[in-house]
């Protein structure tokens, strides 16, 4: 077992840090997010020349090979920035879709797209009734001979407004809650019968309702096994849970930096704030938990990356423990800045409204408890 | 002790839930006629309108019996939007520090609901450390105004307010509580300059005040020049009875526990999650509580006047039990809780999920921040005595 970096990866983490760096404030920002897709067309490009999207997909592909690993460390770094750019949604999530279940031929069309950023995907699996459970399925696709033919609506689809195809978990057989019988489509998001309204979430990112009317899908787009939809569905949902937490685990090592930094400045009653030992406790707390969820986040990510039989497992607990100690942590440092950790001039309030985004993402904390407990 | 209302409380209570049904608001009417006129007949009531203030100045001389049993009847009926500025918090200063001649001139129209007030306590540099304050007053010669000149922060409704209750610094002598003499001005004036401070939820409640060459007349100091901070104090423990909200946090969690109702979970709903109704049960349980260490609070009161350093455990108590509804309603809503700008998707409730978790943070940071009411109780309840501490 060894916690060390190899060269190429040093060598990824010290250009996204740079990136990070370089292209991000809360300024600059908030000016990608005014952008017409709610993020930068440059950023995106750079990430795309810089060779970031092709990362996790395999050499036959265009990509390099990596895995859920080389994932955390962008992760991780584009978490320090609250970066808008859907890494996750297009490269991670549908992306991995496409890698893990489409065919050869599908694969070939699509994924250099995807890696060169002329493509851009988004994973449609929640619906209004279904909360946390990927088993909940209404969005129908009936057999229509060569095509599948889907009707239903898909809710708080991150990067759905400007994703060009769409990967949606369809119902083919069986009833709402069944675990088998869920089948996972690629759909071109402009196809006829595809309605899209996007909208702003919390952390300044995109989602969007969208509805499925006689949508009429190849069956060649269909990834996976027909009925077999869930368990490719789950380890997608992992990856994307790994993704989040690296980068909540970025986060949280800001806001308990800043916090020390601003607690250092800040005079009261004749002294730096952070000359009050309860204080000092309280930011000995928020590192210790950063620390502690950055371990969990190595954990699940290795348990995940070599395909352990705790895989699942690992998952759960990291994402229980990350959305419970990210709210913490986010709290914490809004409480230490007083008021002015309530404003939208200061950046830890923008970190913390991302951390609770990615609480409730995927299943919050209650519900990976469960299903670690269960 | 005895937990059961007497008839002649259950009286009260009948009267009481009468008058709340037989004025509540009819919609579409106009609100602001509707909420004067309940101020007007509440008031006919024998000062209902006013129910904290003592009788010699028109309050209700309620029993804390009776105070209970308006509270809870408030709280799930509708009754006018009432900042406690004036009302609750300047106006008990004027009764006990203020000349006969300020009470005259400012307490009809705070009871009447006819004039808005702010308070212009917090600055950039003194937030927990309130007597740090630098909006600097002078006299003039002639002994007859002050001039002011500062800058206020975190300002509650500056934007609709007509006149502020202001600390100010008027001597720098000796330690930092001394020499601050407490103000009041109107807003509306070439020197005040009110700037909105947009804050995590997306509201607009709070300012920033610049005040510029305000001249204030002598006759609107309350209390003596320099002797300030004691009408200040006294202020704050009003201010943080009010802001525990036990009565509101009984309603908002039965709305809670509803909503979760709603909330489908498989072929259940979350009131079935085991996890979530523990989190409900905890907090029910600190809600019975605190709902009488609020009593045990207004009986002191009462019998003693001020509320007392017990106002701070009300305070810890009733903002943390806000803060835990808000973060299960956001919880509640799962992910919908992150739509944001307006956007309607799924459950109703959930739409300001997140807005309404992210501005009851600051309850733990307003009117004393949690760790300087839990140095207040060490030192004022507890006697423990320290020199680490922010209170020195």
């Amino acid at each position: 077992m060894n916690f060390d970096l190899t060269e190429e990866q040093q060598l990824v983490v010290d250009s996204v840090r740079r990136f990070v760096k370089d292209r991000y404030d809360l300024e600059k920002r908030g000016g990608y997010m005014k952008g017409k897709r709610g993020f930068s067309d440059a950023n995106w490009q750079s990430m795309a020349d810089l060779g970031w999207l092709g990362l996790a997909f395999g050499e036959a592909e265009g990509g390099f090979g990596g895995n859920q690993i080389d994932v955390m460390l962008v992760m991780e770094e584009f978490g320090k920035g609250m970066v808008v750019e859907p890494f996750l949604a297009s490269v991670v999530l549908g992306g991995g879709a496409v890698k893990r279940g489409g065919t050869a031929a599908l694969r070939e069309a699509l994924l250099p797209g995807v890696i060169d950023g002329s493509h851009q995907l988004a994973l449609a699996m929640s619906e209004e009734q279904s909360r946390f459970d990927l088993n909940d399925v209404l969005t129908s696709a009936r057999d229509g001979g060569d095509h599948w033919i889907v009707n239903g609506q898909k809710s708080m689809v991150q990067n759905g407004g400007s994703a060009t195809h769409l990967v949606v978990s369809c119902r083919t057989a069986g009833g709402q809650f069944d675990e088998t019988g869920i089948t996972m489509l690629l759909v071109d998001a402009n196809a006829e019968g595809v309605t899209r309204q996007s909208f702003p979430t919390v952390d300044g990112l995109q989602a969007a309702e969208i509805g499925f009317k006689d949508v009429r899908v190849s069956k060649a787009n269909t990834l996976g096994g027909v009925g077999e939809g869930l368990p490719l569905l789950q380890a997608v949902v992992n990856d994307g849970i790994l993704a989040i937490c690296a980068e909540a685990v970025g986060a949280m090592e800001v806001l308990y930096k800043d916090t020390i930094e601003y607690t250092q400045q800040r005079i009261q009653f004749d002294h730096p704030l952070a000359d009050f030992q309860v204080l000092q406790h309280r930011m000995v707390e928020m590192f210790m938990e950063t620390e502690q969820c950055k371990s969990m986040l190595f954990r699940a990510t290795m348990e995940v990356a070599g395909a352990g039989a705790q895989a699942n497992r690992m998952v759960h607990a990291l994402k229980a423990l990350v959305g419970k100690q990210a709210i913490f942590v986010g709290e914490s440092a809004v409480q230490l800045h007083g008021g002015m950790g309530m404003t939208e001039e200061l950046r830890v309030g923008h970190f913390f409204k991302r951390l609770l985004v990615i609480d409730a993402m995927f299943g919050n904390t209650d519900h990976h408890l469960h299903k670690f407990a269960a | 002790m005895d937990i059961d209302l007497g008839p002649d409380d259950l009286a009260f209570q009948k009267e009481v839930e009468d008058f709340l049904d037989s004025n509540a608001y009819p919609s579409g009417t106009d609100y602001m006629a509707w909420r004067f006129g309940w101020f007007s007949k509440a008031a006919a009531k024998g000062g209902w309108d006013v129910p904290k203030w003592p009788v010699e100045f028109g309050g209700p001389g309620w029993t804390p019996t009776q105070h209970y049993i308006w509270q809870k009847a408030a709280a799930t009926r509708q009754t006018p939007l009432d900042l406690p500025f004036g009302p609750v918090m300047l106006a008990p200063m004027l009764m006990q520090y203020g000349t006969k001649e300020q009470q005259e001139r400012f307490l009809p129209d705070i009871r009447a609901r006819k004039v808005n007030w702010c308070q212009g306590y917090s600055e950039p540099g003194a937030g927990s450390d309130l007597a740090n304050l630098k909006t600097r007053a002078e006299l003039s010669a002639d002994g007859q105004h002050y001039t002011v000149n500062g800058t206020k922060i975190w300002t509650t409704a500056a934007q609709m307010a007509d006149w502020m209750f202001c600390l100010t610094r008027t001597s720098d002598d000796g330690k930092k509580q001394n020499g601050i003499t407490f103000l009041l001005f109107p807003m509306k004036q070439a020197g005040v300059e009110v700037k909105p401070i947009i804050t995590l939820g997306g509201a607009h409640t709070v300012n920033m005040v610049h005040i510029t060459d305000v001249k204030v007349p002598v006759e609107d100091r309350v209390g003596e020049d320099g002797k300030g901070w004691s009408v200040a104090k006294g202020l704050l423990q009003h201010e943080r009875t009010g802001i525990a909200g036990i009565s509101n946090s009984i309603v908002a969690l039965e709305k809670l526990k509803g909503r979760a109702a709603s909330v489908k979970r498989g072929t259940g709903t979350l009131m079935d999650d085991p996890g979530f109704r523990t989190k409900i049960a905890e907090l029910e349980i600190d809600l019975l509580a605190t709902e009488f260490t609020e009593l045990r609070s207004l009986a002191a009161a009462a019998a003693g006047g001020a509320p007392g350093p017990a106002s701070s455990i009300l305070k810890l108590k009733g903002t943390d039990m806000q803060q835990r509804i808000q973060k299960l309603t956001m919880q509640a809503g799962g992910l919908f809780a992150a739509a944001w700008g307006g956007k309607k998707v799924g459950p109703s409730f959930a739409r300001d999920g997140m807005s309404g978790y992210l501005a009851s943070r600051a309850y733990t940071i307003y009117g004393g921040a949690s760790e300087v009411q839990k140095d207040v109780i060490a030192k004022n309840v507890l006697g423990i005595t320290g020199s680490r501490r922010s209170d020195r």
